[in-house]
């Protein structure tokens, strides 16, 4: 804890005020849905995500409940294409940190939400940080971890998206 | 980042290990830091007595909860006073101010009609009880904290 | 519906930054003063007490708790709400059901917030679920950006209508007593040259982190005659819940989502026999976080066409001179104590309704007005108001 008084230059009252930056660890299990997600990204490279017996809506993250129909989405998973297109996009320009452990993000870095290849839509980082060099439409790529052991953290084992050209 | 994420042995579930980091600021406000000031500067605990009830509070405080009075009627009380229940902690964590066992006691100052809440040292595990009476001992550099008593010790 | 229920107090703080001057309960206890005198009631009136806070936002655990001396709450029943950006809306609506329900004659609603206590933006990025993180980290701002790159793609809209709004909302900000950012800008150029937080928002296109408390006393239709002179009728309201729309939190770019805001507008307006919007409703106040946003919600609460947002910017539409006002009081971007911000929605319609609103009182004769709150996964609580029944 620390205590910081805010004493003013100025005349006026002496108020004080006290910092206190507590770290609060936690534990966070993903349950068997995003597990399989987990899983299949740390064995084999693969987004996937399940399918609602009813509507065949595709979802990911994926939900044991199906929003639309409000059923029972059963345990159907289908394996999403890594290419899409960038269909919204904001570039951090402000620096932020990290609110986990007090860490500055590394700045810039746009932020997307990306139209894979069979419709269903993705949010996740660009590699691309030349604001310039981004446009809604551009085609892009899945970028993996490549070393076993560094993957295990689900979706942030892809490390990007990669622009491509076709 | 150093996330750690590790499969469940023999289950389909991933545990994902992270803590939370984010700056707070407590304010204590005009009553709160006058309160704490004149510990620091003059080693005095300050309250402040509601004109309705007539009600002592310590530490002072800016509204009656009884009488819901806006009060403004600062009065010194002592630095003496009565336990009126204590506990001992024996599994003290990082954020609590000393190191374990800390003897928390809620203490009646003379002049008081509250409990104010602190801590008990110079005091033997044996001899403590309720309805033994206390003096609060300060430290010998103060910053404006409830810290600056150091504990309450009791009376020879 | 039950009992009729009426505003009969309404008390705000003034809005800042920082105020170290108080702690957050005895900041709380300005606005529930200032309510009480707008009444003429003494706090041993109120029956019950409702609190509206975002306790992550400040690290203060359970503050209601911490405060009921303050608010007047010692001893009665109540409780606190936490719904994200819709919290103080929430709290009204619960304060709403109570009396209506017949359970309490006279209840109070409070919606409070002291940010120079914590990191709003971080919380909101280190409370989210942990696999999708960095994907969040921007917070709200992230999102809004997002959907302002949707907005001009989809409508046409540019980034001076936007601008537009935000000149609008710093010239009733200006006359409002109570708001929080009061810029004094003179044209949209100040708002353009402004520099960019998460592109395409602007350091000018989003709102500031506020401290401070708005306080509403709500009593039965037979109660409320005898309090005040000019008693608010809270007509109407509807709670609408969402998820995340899968590809833009608050904004849907493929057009297949449903709205919240849809869904609430339609059934009051259905309820109310309101067809056209402009004309039998006076003005709004509506919880509009970014300037961008102010332009989504023309269109999602049926002011104006599908895409025609910017024409109301344009045309000045919706100024405090205005055909229909929109936000007179600077609204959500001038001012933003979270939990407090959707109660102060309500009570600025209410005292445009009243006529009390002072210099930011709109030309228009205010007889019927709305209040919207937006928050979370895109959830949105609207009221109906009215000066007679």
């Amino acid at each position: 804890m620390a205590k910081e008084s805010a004493k003013k230059k100025t005349k006026g009252p002496e108020y004080i005020r006290i910092k206190y930056n507590a770290h609060r660890p936690y534990d966070w299990s993903t349950g068997k849905y995003l597990g399989k997600v987990y899983a299949e990204a740390k064995e084999n490279k693969k987004l996937v995500g399940n399918r609602c017996p009813q509507c065949k809506d595709i979802w990911l993250p994926p939900t044991p409940v199906c929003p639309k129909c409000k059923i029972d989405m059963g345990w159907d998973w289908v394996e999403l294409p890594q290419t899409g297109t960038l269909y919204q996009y904001t570039y951090l320009v402000y620096p932020l940190w990290d609110p986990h452990y007090g860490e500055k993000w590394a700045n810039p870095y746009p932020s997307a939400v990306i139209l894979l290849d069979n419709g269903v839509f993705y949010r996740h980082w660009l590699e691309e940080t030349d604001k310039e060099k981004l446009k809604t439409g551009m085609r892009l790529q899945a970028v993996w971890k490549e070393d076993y052991d560094e993957r295990g953290q689900g979706v942030q084992d892809i490390l990007y998206f990669r622009t491509i050209e076709e | 980042m150093a996330t750690v994420t590790e499969k469940l042995e023999g289950m389909d579930v991933w545990l994902y290990h992270g803590q939370i980091y984010i700056p707070n600021t407590f304010s204590a406000g005009a009553v709160g830091s006058r309160f704490l000031i004149e510990l620091r500067d003059k080693k005095r605990i300050m309250g402040m007595r509601c004109p309705t009830c007539n009600r002592v509070y310590v530490p002072a405080r800016s509204i009656c909860k009884d009488c819901f009075e806006q009060l403004d009627e600062w009065v010194e009380v002592s630095d003496k006073g009565t336990v009126l229940t204590y506990a001992t902690d024996y599994e003290t964590k990082s954020i609590q101010p000393t190191g374990s066992p800390i003897v928390y006691g809620i203490i009646q100052l003379d002049g008081a009609d509250t409990g104010f809440v602190h801590m008990l040292g110079e005091v033997d595990p044996e001899q403590l009880r309720v309805g033994m009476r206390v003096q609060a001992v300060f430290q010998k550099e103060r910053e404006g904290s409830i810290l600056d008593i150091k504990y309450f010790k009791p009376l020879a | 519906m039950a009992n009729r229920v009426a505003i009969v107090g309404i008390g705000q703080t003034y809005h800042t930054s920082k105020r170290d001057d108080v702690n957050q309960p005895e900041m709380v206890a300005e606005a529930v003063r200032s309510a009480l005198t707008d009444a003429q009631l003494s706090i041993r009136d109120i029956e019950s007490v409702f609190t509206g806070n975002m306790e992550t936002f400040e690290g203060i655990f359970l503050p209601d708790h911490g405060m009921a001396a303050e608010i007047g709450a010692l001893g009665k029943p109540g409780f606190k709400v936490n719904t994200g950006g819709t919290t103080g809306a929430s709290a009204v609506a619960e304060g709403f059901y109570m009396v209506s329900s017949g359970l309490y004659d006279i209840s109070m609603v409070i919606g409070f917030e002291k940010q120079d206590c914590g990191d709003t933006t971080a919380a909101i990025s280190a409370a989210a679920v942990p696999v999708w993180a960095k994907g969040a980290a921007t917070g709200a701002i992230g999102e809004f950006a997002k959907q302002a790159l949707s907005y001009m793609e989809i409508t046409g809209g540019t980034e001076e209508h936007a601008a537009m709004v935000r000149v609008k909302a710093d010239k009733g900000a200006c006359r409002n007593p109570y708001a929080h950012l009061k810029l004094g800008l003179q044209s949209i150029d100040e708002v353009l040259q402004s520099p960019y937080l998460v592109w395409p928002l602007r350091l000018l296109d989003f709102c500031p982190q506020s401290c401070g408390a708005c306080a509403l006393i709500l009593a039965t239709e037979k109660k409320a005659k005898k309090i005040h002179k000019k008693p608010v009728w809270l007509a109407d309201v509807e709670v609408v819940h969402q998820e995340p729309f899968r590809a833009g939190v608050f904004g849907d770019p493929t057009g297949k989502e449903t709205y919240t805001q849809h869904v609430a507008c339609e059934k009051i307006y259905k309820r109310n026999n309101i067809t056209d919007v402009r004309k039998q409703i006076d003005m709004a106040e509506i919880y509009e976080p970014s300037n961008w946003e102010e332009l989504n919600l023309y269109e999602h609460l049926h002011f104006c066409k599908k895409g025609e947002s910017w024409k109301l910017i344009e045309k000045g539409i919706t100024e405090i001179e205005g055909e229909f006002p929109v936000n007179p009081s600077g609204g959500v971007i001038s001012t933003n104590p979270i939990g407090a911000t959707p109660v102060i929605r309500v009570a600025e319609a209410a005292l445009q309704i009243r006529g009390d609103a002072g210099e930011h009182q709109v030309t228009r004769d205010t007889k019927t007005a709305i209040a919207t709150a937006l928050g979370g996964p895109n959830w949105t609580v609207m009221f109906l108001l009215k000066r007679s029944l």
